[in-house]
């Protein structure tokens, strides 16, 4: 008695309850043997058929847009903070001793210490608050001006930008790795 | 630096990322349109339905089992979208001329090999819905008996049924000519 095709069917998907039975009849009768053979040929057919490519223009309309405003990557960011952290340091550690070597190259020049900047900006910070208070309109002329030197603007100039410099090269280094 | 792993885009989407959900479109598009093209049949409807695959996919990726395949998972929807495309309609979906991508001019061997694709193609294409739909659950995508009765929701004996006579008429189609 040969296998139905149901019987062949079911095991070559491996669905059979007894695949050993199957495969002890398979061996002996060749007309089985055959039509299994051409069912085998008929599934590796249709398993074998190749995927198509999508359309480039489908691709384009479905791909998902990379934006290029996305936020950054999270290292990016913390260096970011860091680095401004470590420029606020740096200009808070050198003015004192930039100042002190700009003192020693021109005595003359008068450049005002922290606690002295610190104070007059108090002291134009009360004043703001006292026009303030008045509710009348100062003129120009009234409004307290901060007095600091040329050479020291100069060089607090200078030296942001150059920390802004280094600070944008280390951040452009991480982002080509 | 490695590719990140389908599970972690899984997560990263399931936070809003839209950019992990990109790429994990970029890793299955060619095989969910393949899904929805050896269903349907026709280009254009196969990549509406891959879009919408992938957009019933990422409506439901909050409740997606990690344990689980996001492969094989996200084209069992796309052969469930296409299902219920075609049961909408419920008129035959009208047979696309596509060839294979790439074809011009080559080796007359290739030639005969796409020559051979596309017969097969065709033959699929003149299946029943239903019978297309259990040959693209078993041979594509490899889910067993019981599988294929849980997702369409039929009984198994009508599995095998269709799955014996798809097999039958593919074999008419693909062999009867030369005999």
């Amino acid at each position: 008695m040969h296998l139905t095709d149901e019987q062949l069917n079911e095991y070559l998907d491996h669905e059979t309850d007894d695949p050993a039975e199957m495969e002890l009849h398979l061996a002996v009768c060749t007309d089985c043997a055959r039509r299994l053979s051409e069912m085998k040929v008929l599934f590796s057919e249709i398993e074998s058929l190749p995927e198509l490519a999508i359309s480039p223009e489908f691709s384009a309309r479905f791909m998902p847009i990379r934006s290029e405003h996305a936020g950054l990557p999270r290292s990016l960011t913390v260096t970011m903070i860091l680095q401004a952290a470590l420029v606020v340091a740096g200009i808070m550690i050198a003015a004192p001793f930039v100042i002190r070597f700009v003192s020693s190259y021109a005595p003359g020049l008068s450049i005002p210490s922290f606690v002295d900047v610190f104070l007059q900006m108090q002291t134009v910070w009360m004043a703001w608050l006292d026009t303030l208070s008045t509710l009348s309109f100062p003129t120009l002329s009234e409004i307290p001006v901060v007095n600091v030197s040329s050479l020291v603007t100069i060089f607090t100039v200078i030296g942001v930008s150059l920390l802004w410099l280094i600070g944008n090269g280390l951040l452009l280094r991480n982002q080509v790795k | 630096m490695s590719a990140p792993s389908d599970r972690d885009l899984i997560q990263r989407a399931r936070r809003g990322d839209a950019e992990a959900f990109g790429e994990l479109v970029v890793r299955y598009q060619v095989s969910v349109f393949n899904v929805c093209y050896r269903i349907l049949h026709e280009r254009l409807e196969a990549e509406d339905m891959t879009q919408e695959t992938f957009l019933r996919a990422r409506d439901r990726l909050q409740t997606f089992d990690d344990e689980r395949l996001f492969g094989p998972w996200i084209r069992r929807v796309a052969a469930n979208v296409c299902l219920n495309h075609l049961e909408a309609q419920k008129q035959p979906a009208p047979l696309d001329e596509e060839r294979a991508a790439g074809e011009s001019h080559g080796p007359e061997s290739q030639v005969e090999s796409r020559e051979r694709s596309e017969q097969i193609r065709q033959a699929l294409a003149s299946l029943p819905v239903h019978y297309r739909v259990v040959i693209e659950l078993r041979h594509y995508q490899e889910l067993s008996y019981d599988a294929i009765a849980a997702e369409l929701q039929i009984p198994l004996s009508d599995v095998k049924s269709h799955l014996f006579r798809a097999r039958k008429m593919l074999a008419e189609k693909l062999y009867a000519p030369d005999r």
